[in-house]
């Protein structure tokens, strides 16, 4: 074993030397550095907010870091865990669902914005996510409000339209499903079936989660998510998805026209309008429900918040610049919601113009608002810091629930691992 | 007398002292080195596999670790697919690279320079490089999937990183393509000191072409072939970046390709980071590494007798 504790040493080591080279060259310029995964998402708006910012500032300058999401997650892991925060940027992308995760692992390494920022002005929900013994850290980015994802064309041909999708089951989707591939020729879903974020979307939609609001596990005799995992096994012994590996995989089947959706975050949107050409063609429906009691069609996948490092070299002016644009700036939040998809969850920028108008892209549905009174509805749960873990046991099982494996069995062998992983 | 070999001996006991500390002093520069990056963090990943906690909170646990490992199943899923990936690979890595050694020492072969060359290269790629590249190879529509479809040899693509089956498969063709040629030049260069006129002997006694390999090549190879398998397994058993790199997500589908390595990574980065933990896994790697090469050793040995 020496020899790979060696190699994660070298590893972490060299990502600190290369970092550091980059800190020492950001710190000369008196840049902020901010990590974030998605040029076309995240690292967008960032860029875009830096623009605002710069206008009354000129001596602002901003280095936005964009790589793989799991990477911008490990890198930083790594790097808190090493103890050294050269090279550390000054603002960093986390997602929701890890927020408390770094929170508690590593005390004292995120600087408290609660006294900087009025958290008042956000959802409630997304201030409490990043909450830790009464502190808030985080100025809460975009919501993960879920939609179904489709062609219009592609369901008009099929015999369905807008009205057809509007409180409809899981199993009314199959049915839909079957019709599309009958009379299109195309599958209705890209599914990528080694993720679970479906199963997240469900459990919440329902009010429920792996854990329940004191962090007990929460999945053997949880019926919400058995009921969940039943319904997205029918689902996947369907014929109706396209199989996909990895992200561009999955992406690229409805980016390309091979398949009819999704169903999945609003911040898809960014990756649909990238292509231009496809401009009215699609249209956003609330998802299916599943059969349970209290279950809606509203749910959440994913979404993230800035945090300040607390080694953060140009710390001040992080801070003055995330207030004065990410907490402040309702015209910005109209621009990112129509460029980018990027739902923001400051509360004023939902009186905007651009959260009342209809989307043309969208084939003129008024989504935004849509979006608005989803969210609303989605149930509040408690994510706790052992989702990554949770997740993992589920897509374990996924691939034995395609192939016809037993449900209570999963959930048993499911319930054992999380069990297991999180004691 | 007395006194004068006392003194003789004193001088040469001062002549040998200094000699001493000079050498220490020489090799002083490679122990400090040594100690500090290599001894140093050995006994503290030691310590660390008895801390239990998450991220900074560590404390002292006992053996809380070692009773973590037997009632974890993803470290027992880790370590039989560690197991699988060792048993299938690694004889079918060694067979592979000793037919192409063998083929490759006919001098009259043509090209023998080139195939060299050819058979060699991959384990010059870098491991990421080439994991990406396996990856895009082996997508559901890559260029694997579609030749396959070309030639009419399969009706739909086979699902070759999102079935479990098919993972193991791509991680053993990949790791196979990448370090046969390592091993292949190993048995060359051991097939090279070889008497020629042993052969020669053998084929004018009668002696057939397989049995000249399978008793003359194979037993003079013994100590090579120790080697490479020592090496290959304690590789296996390290697999960290093709499994990391080759399924879109890392240890996938559904922990078919998930190793030790991979566990570990996962327990310090991944997850709710429990460096302890991660620790108490990375020791049974070097356990297992010390029982194999102990049987490895004591199989060749008992038939050299």
């Amino acid at each position: 074993m020496p020899n790979k504790l060696n190699g994660l040493r070298t590893l972490v080591g060299a990502a600190t030397l290369g970092a550091s080279v980059l800190a020492m060259t950001s710190a000369l310029a008196g840049e902020v550095t901010v990590w974030c995964w998605d040029p076309n998402f995240n690292g967008a708006t960032m860029l875009e907010a830096a623009a605002r910012y710069a206008a009354d500032h000129p001596d602002f300058t901003i280095n936005v870091v964009d790589f793989a999401k799991a990477d911008v997650e490990q890198k930083l892991q790594a790097q808190l865990a090493s103890g050294t925060t050269d090279g550390l940027p000054d603002i960093v992308l986390i997602e929701d669902y890890r927020a408390q995760k770094y929170l508690q692992s590593f005390p004292g390494s995120f600087e408290p914005l609660g006294g900087a920022i009025d958290t008042s002005k956000f959802a409630p929900y997304k201030v409490e996510l990043a909450s830790l013994n009464g502190q808030s850290y985080s100025v809460p980015f975009d919501s993960g409000v879920t939609g179904f994802f489709y062609r219009t064309d592609y369901l008009a041909d099929a015999g369905y339209s807008e009205a057809d999708l509007q409180d409809i089951t899981w199993d009314q989707l199959i049915e839909i499903g079957k019709a599309v591939e009958a009379k299109t020729g195309h599958k209705l879903l890209s599914v990528d079936i080694n993720d679970s974020g479906i199963i997240r979307i469900m459990m919440q939609s329902a009010g429920t989660w792996y854990f329940t609001e004191d962090g007990q596990v929460n999945i053997e005799g949880n019926a919400a998510f058995k009921t969940a995992l039943g319904a997205w096994q029918r689902v996947l012994q369907s014929d109706i998805y396209k199989p996909t590996s990895g992200w561009t995989d999955y992406t690229g089947a409805f980016a390309s026209g091979e398949v009819a959706g999704t169903i999945t975050g609003v911040w898809i949107t960014a990756t649909i309008k990238a292509n231009p050409e496809l401009a009215g063609k699609w249209g956003v429906a609330p998802i299916p429900k599943i059969d349970f009691e209290g279950a809606t069609h509203a749910s959440n996948l994913g979404g993230s918040s800035w945090y300040v490092l607390a080694s953060a070299p140009q710390k001040a002016e992080a801070i003055d610049f995330l207030k004065e644009i990410w907490a402040s700036d309702v015209d910005f939040y109209q621009k990112i919601l129509i460029d980018q998809g990027a739902f923001g969850t400051l509360t004023e920028a939902r009186n905007g113009p651009a959260f009342q108008a209809s989307d043309a892209f969208f084939s003129g549905q008024p989504v935004w608002q849509n979006f608005t009174s989803w969210l609303a509805e989605i149930p509040g749960v408690n994510y706790g810091i052992f989702t990554e873990e949770a997740d993992t046991a589920v897509a374990a099982q996924l691939p034995v629930l395609k192939d016809g494996g037993d449900l209570d069995e999963a959930i048993k062998q499911i319930d054992a691992q999380v069990k297991q992983q999180t004691m | 007398m007395l006194c004068g070999g006392e003194r003789f001996d004193l001088a040469r006991t001062g002549l040998a002292r200094t000699e001493r500390l000079n050498g220490w002093m020489f090799i002083m520069p490679a122990l400090v080195l040594l100690g500090v990056f290599m001894i140093y963090p050995i006994l503290w990943s030691l310590w660390m596999s008895f801390q239990v906690g998450r991220g900074m909170n560590l404390s002292f646990g006992g053996f809380a670790n070692i009773l973590r490992l037997t009632q974890d199943p993803v470290f027992q899923r880790a370590l039989s697919n560690t197991f699988i990936f060792l048993i299938v690979q690694v004889p079918i890595m060694l067979v592979l690279a000793l037919i192409f050694a063998t083929m490759l020492n006919d001098s009259k072969l043509w090209g023998r320079s080139l195939f060299r060359t050819a058979i060699f290269l991959p384990c010059v790629t870098s491991l990421v490089a080439y994991s990406v590249l396996f990856r895009s190879l082996f997508l559901a529509d890559g260029f694997v999937n579609d030749f396959l479809l070309g030639l009419h040899l399969i009706s739909e693509p086979i699902p070759w990183l999102a079935d479990p089956f098919w993972a193991k498969i791509v991680i053993i063709m990949a790791i196979t393509w990448r370090w046969t040629g390592y091993n292949m030049i190993f048995y060359l260069a051991a097939m090279q000191n070889i008497d020629r006129s042993i052969y020669e002997s053998a084929k004018i006694d009668g002696v057939p072409t397989w049995a000249r390999f399978w008793y003359l090549t194979v037993p003079m190879l013994k100590p090579v072939i120790l080697f490479t398998s020592v090496i290959s397994t304690i590789g296996t058993l390290q697999l960290f970046d093709e499994v990391n790199n080759i399924p879109p997500n890392a240890g996938g589908p559904s922990d078919a390709t998930l190793t030790l390595s991979l566990y570990i990574y996962n327990l310090s980065f991944r997850f709710m980071p429990s460096f302890g933990y991660a620790a108490t896994v990375s020791y049974v790697i070097v356990i297992l590494v010390g029982i194999l090469s102990y049987f490895q050793f004591m199989v060749v040995r008992d038939k050299r007798r």
